[in-house]
């Protein structure tokens, strides 16, 4: 066997006039064209992931749940500011932390060093993620418990007319409502993520794990 | 100055482009995937080339771009067919003394190459290029003694697919 590869080897030496000429122009032309890595998309999806969340506040129905008037009327203002707080600080955390691990990858450094680091970033980006699907989840539940503790729902959501029905199936139906839209959106907001980078990924992980398997 | 560094960049790699079309050869099957893993490597060479000190060899420091490109950074872009249509253009025979069960088992042995796996074809890569086990072992990220290992576990795999 080891003749066999020793016979490619020979042969594989003799190659190089088979090989692609590109000219001078050719390279110069590539040098300056945009990256299409791994690295970069995660980098992309990333910036993406921390803008989404924020961009929803321009969604009229988004912006109408999250007014103060209604989140004020259900006493859960106080709560959902402390809860923003909390939210923006962690953000920035990640935010750092994603720059730092972004920064250290290195096409230089040997390729078991540089799949760890990006490893590493990815699953800092994971982490924001699970961070803030469970943020989401949390105000869509504080949001419910609000409904579910409001005296006169119908005033607290300022619909203006009395609906057709019991106060209380009415509640209970605002409740439901709210309890599956949450889910959905969760949902719907990791699933797209997963899928995401998922398919981003799945040769580099593949990769990875045959290199360390070498190692293991 | 960036004009300097770009001219003297863009020489070193036509000089040296050799390396780069093998491991695109190998890692990709046909002209269009091949040109743009081309690219890829091309782009990260010259990211990097700023933080090339001089101190090892250009192609040295080529071979590791390259690979870490190919096995880590680049994503196919479209679906490669799985037929082989640029290996007949690529590892066309033209030996002088042409030798056709020679050439045959050569020509299978590429085939059964192109089968392995990424990090596989990467050892497979390093040691064609008459590269020993020391800087296949640094180049990877791994144990001199894991790369020996490794390279034998391949020549198994490779007598299996030429033997099934």
């Amino acid at each position: 066997m080891i003749d066999e590869l020793d016979l490619l080897k020979k042969d594989w030496q003799k190659r190089d006039s088979e090989m692609p000429k590109l000219s001078y122009d050719q390279i110069h032309r590539m040098i300056w064209k945009k990256s299409s890595s791994v690295v970069r998309w995660i980098f992309y999806i990333s910036i993406i992931e921390f803008i989404v969340p924020h961009l929803l506040y321009l969604l009229p129905s988004f912006r109408d749940g999250m007014n103060t008037d209604i989140s004020g009327a259900l006493g859960i203002q106080p709560i959902l500011i402390g809860l923003s707080v909390i939210q923006y600080g962690v953000a920035i955390y990640f935010i750092v932390q994603f720059y730092r691990r972004y920064k250290e990858i290195s096409v230089l450094d040997n390729a078991s060093n540089l799949m760890d680091k990006i490893m590493r970033t990815r699953k800092t980006v994971k982490h924001y993620v699970l961070f803030c699907l469970g943020m989401i989840l949390i105000f869509f539940m504080i949001f419910i418990l609000g409904l579910y503790f409001s005296d006169n729902l119908v005033e607290s959501l300022q619909l203006g007319k009395e609906p057709d029905m019991d106060p209380a199936r009415f509640k209970w139906m605002v409740i439901g409502i709210m309890s599956v839209a949450a889910i959905v959106f969760t949902v719907v907001m990791g699933g797209i993520y997963f899928l995401l980078y998922g398919l981003l990924t799945r040769r580099l992980l593949f990769n990875y794990k045959d290199l360390k398997r070498m190692e293991g | 100055m960036t004009q300097e560094l770009e001219h003297q960049f863009v020489t070193e790699l036509e000089q040296n482009q050799n390396i780069v079309h093998k491991v695109c050869s190998l890692y990709t099957n046909n002209r269009d995937a091949h040109n743009d893993l081309f690219q890829e490597i091309t782009i990260q060479l010259w990211k990097a080339y700023p933080k090339f000190r001089g101190d090892s060899k250009f192609s040295t420091w080529m071979y590791r771009v390259a690979l870490n490109t190919a096995i880590t950074l680049y994503r196919k872009s479209k679906k490669q067919p799985k037929t082989q249509d640029f290996d007949s253009v690529v590892y066309r025979i033209q030996s002088e003394e042409y030798d056709p069960t020679e050439q045959q088992q050569i020509n299978l042995m590429y085939a059964a190459v192109k089968q392995l796996g990424d990090i596989d074809k990467a050892l497979v890569f390093l040691y064609l290029e008459d590269k020993n086990y020391k800087e296949i072992a640094e180049t990877l990220g791994i144990s001199e003694v894991n790369a020996r290992v490794k390279m034998n576990r391949i020549k198994t795999k490779l007598k299996a697919i030429l033997n099934p």
